[in-house]
């Protein structure tokens, strides 16, 4: 398909704007933390869980005063009127700001400082976007004048797949789209996407937001992952992350949400391969047209291998439920390939959103003092990156395999329920086996 | 314990299987890196045409590799780049030189390191820099946002 005069214009590096990507992972590195945990661990599950444990409802709450700090409504609005400044400011700094990409505050700002950091502050803190997104906020204040939205009872129907539609338009600016570091494009496509999410939520009602603006999905769903949770009765509790993953809802269109979550950050990882780099990556000039297909394929092979899984699975357990049914088992996964391929372009070029923030418009200002501050690319070392993306990889998959695990044994015959694992077992180890070794290119 | 023989011959199925999966490609880069590595290494023995520093800056359109430096040559001719073109493996802390002639008026950047110099059409120009940031960057043009090479530092 590729041929070494495949050429291919493009000033940056594969995830939307930095200056340094990783290195190869070791190979012994990636062998020892290898695909074996996974199958162990699935060879334990086997012996040791036989009934389902997770529950959405577990956890300790947390003191009183900690939950009624977190629930005022004084917090809420303090937190949304904040985040929407930003917002506004980051937005008008990608179309007015300085034109060079490591000039704009707009575009560290958004690709690594938000997309980026969303992961880590899911992770730790919940559903955090879904409290502040700026779209919602923007959304109250024009609900007021426009009245009740007229499509809320569709919203049912749509399911999560307008979500994974985003992500998938993001994934392929962020991937693929050539102009991808100019600040107008950030800035042109934050204002597209925020008028698209604007129209449809007051079509469809506030709840839209947590169907289709693909930010805040992914926050959500990162955010079942956290420590902290919300119990089935709004109690914020800690808990062990796994009941928080085992309660989300198998809505139409979350299997899809994570496939293209998985299969974006996969092909991110397949652009930063010597054969990408050396192949339909290296320098020269066309369209985005290799890194379009090469996305769309990434995701399509991810698509395939785990809708065939479910349903080999559900046809082996004589169970229907579809692809939705073990969805959530590929959170963990996505968080995981999210860590191992952005946590160092977080910690080194995102040190640049702060430089740029103190002197948004480039005009001398020095607003926290940061704006002299030096990059400091050698702040992690080569052998702690390779070790996080490691771990991530195969943390990620176990946890994925204990999902898919307590989910088979609840909705299967006792019989049949490690047998109908087999099939996505067999996947779980050929991502982990993909996963590792688009590090080790 | 019925349950227990299939999951146990499965995962010994799946460990041999997964083994042969990941050393595969796993050797495949192994080799590449190493074999690019030790030809730099190699390039310390004695090799008739490479010679010294002063002997590869007057040679401008060769691409050797001194005994601590590695030159990397690219040309840019009606925006198609050509030359070391793909990624180049350099060690940590070695002497890098990336000579650029391009055919229009831009700027050479290379990446995280923040150099830049200014190309001068028809004429080579080159920027020389110890290799202490680990990692792998770009280098491109500025103006024309055209990728020249990769430079993977490690």
């Amino acid at each position: 398909m590729t041929s070494d005069r495949a050429v291919w214009t493009d000033a940056v590096l594969a995830h939307g704007v930095g200056s340094r990507a990783d290195l190869p992972v070791p190979v012994w590195l990636a062998i020892t933390g290898g695909a074996c945990a996974v199958i162990v661990s699935f060879a334990a599950l086997g012996l040791l869980w036989p009934e389902p444990r997770l529950r959405e409802d577990a956890g300790r709450p947390l003191p009183v005063a900690v939950q009624v700090a977190v629930d005022h409504p004084v917090t809420t609005w303090v937190l949304r009127a904040v985040v929407l400044v930003v917002t506004v400011v980051v937005v008008l700094v990608a179309l007015a700001g300085p034109t060079l990409p490591e000039a704009n505050l707009g575009v560290y700002g958004f690709y690594i400082t938000f997309w980026v950091g969303l992961v880590p502050v899911s992770l730790l803190l919940g559903p955090v976007w879904r409290r502040v997104n700026p779209l919602r906020t923007l959304h109250a204040l024009l609900a007021r004048l426009t009245g009740p939205a007229p499509g809320a009872d569709r919203l049912d129907r749509v399911g999560m797949w307008p979500a994974a539609v985003a992500l998938l338009l993001y994934s392929w600016l962020e991937l693929a789209y050539p102009g991808r570091s100019q600040p107008s494009t950030v800035g042109l496509f934050l204002v597209f996407y925020g008028v698209v999410q604007l129209a449809a939520g007051l079509w469809f009602g506030p709840g839209w937001f947590a169907r289709g603006d693909g930010f805040e999905v992914y926050s959500t769903l990162l955010g079942r992952l956290a420590p902290i949770g919300r119990r089935t009765d709004g109690c914020l509790v800690l808990r062990n992350p796994l009941h928080g993953a085992e309660g989300t809802p198998p809505v139409p269109g979350l299997a899809a949400v994570v496939v293209v979550l998985v299969g974006g950050t996969a092909f991110d990882g397949v652009t930063r391969t010597q054969w990408w780099q050396d192949g339909p990556g290296r320098a020269g000039d066309s369209a985005g047209l290799f890194a379009t297909l090469g996305l769309l394929d990434t995701v399509g092979l991810v698509a395939v291998l785990y809708v065939v899984a479910t349903a080999l699975s559900g046809r082996i357990s004589g169970t229907t439920g579809g692809p939705a049914r073990y969805a959530h088992s590929l959170i963990p996964i996505a968080a995981g390939y999210a860590v191992a391929h952005y946590f160092s372009l977080l910690l080194l070029d995102g040190q640049r959103t702060w430089r740029l923030a103190s002197d948004p418009f480039q005009t001398g200002l020095d607003l926290f003092g940061t704006a002299g501050n030096l990059i400091d690319y050698t702040a992690v070392s080569p052998r702690l990156i390779s070790l996080v993306q490691v771990g991530a990889i195969v943390l990620g998959h176990v946890l994925g395999v204990v999902l898919a695990h307590d989910r088979a044994v609840r909705v299967a015959a006792p019989r049949r329920a490690l047998v109908a694992q087999y099939p996505l077992l067999l996947v779980m180890v050929a991502f982990t086996v993909g996963g590792l070794g688009l590090l080790l290119g | 314990m019925l349950r227990v023989v299939p999951v146990l011959a499965l995962a010994a199925a799946l460990a041999g299987l997964t083994a042969c999966g990941s050393t595969a490609p796993g050797t495949g880069a192994d080799d590449s890196a190493s074999s690019a590595a030790s030809s730099a290494a190699q390039s310390g023995t004695p090799e008739p045409t490479v010679g010294t520093e002063q002997a590869t800056s007057a040679a401008p359109s060769a691409a050797p590799q001194t005994e601590t430096g590695h030159v990397i040559a690219v040309a840019v001719t009606a925006g198609t780049v050509s030359g070391e073109t793909g990624r180049v493996v350099v060690e940590l802390g070695s002497e890098v030189r990336i000579e650029v002639t391009a055919d229009t008026t831009d700027e050479v950047h290379v990446h995280g390191y923040d150099l830049t110099v200014d190309t001068v059409p028809g004429q080579p120009v080159t920027v020389e820099f110890t290799a202490d940031i680990p990692g792998v960057f770009e280098v491109e043009l500025h103006e024309s946002e055209l990728l020249l090479t990769r430079l993977q530092v490690q």
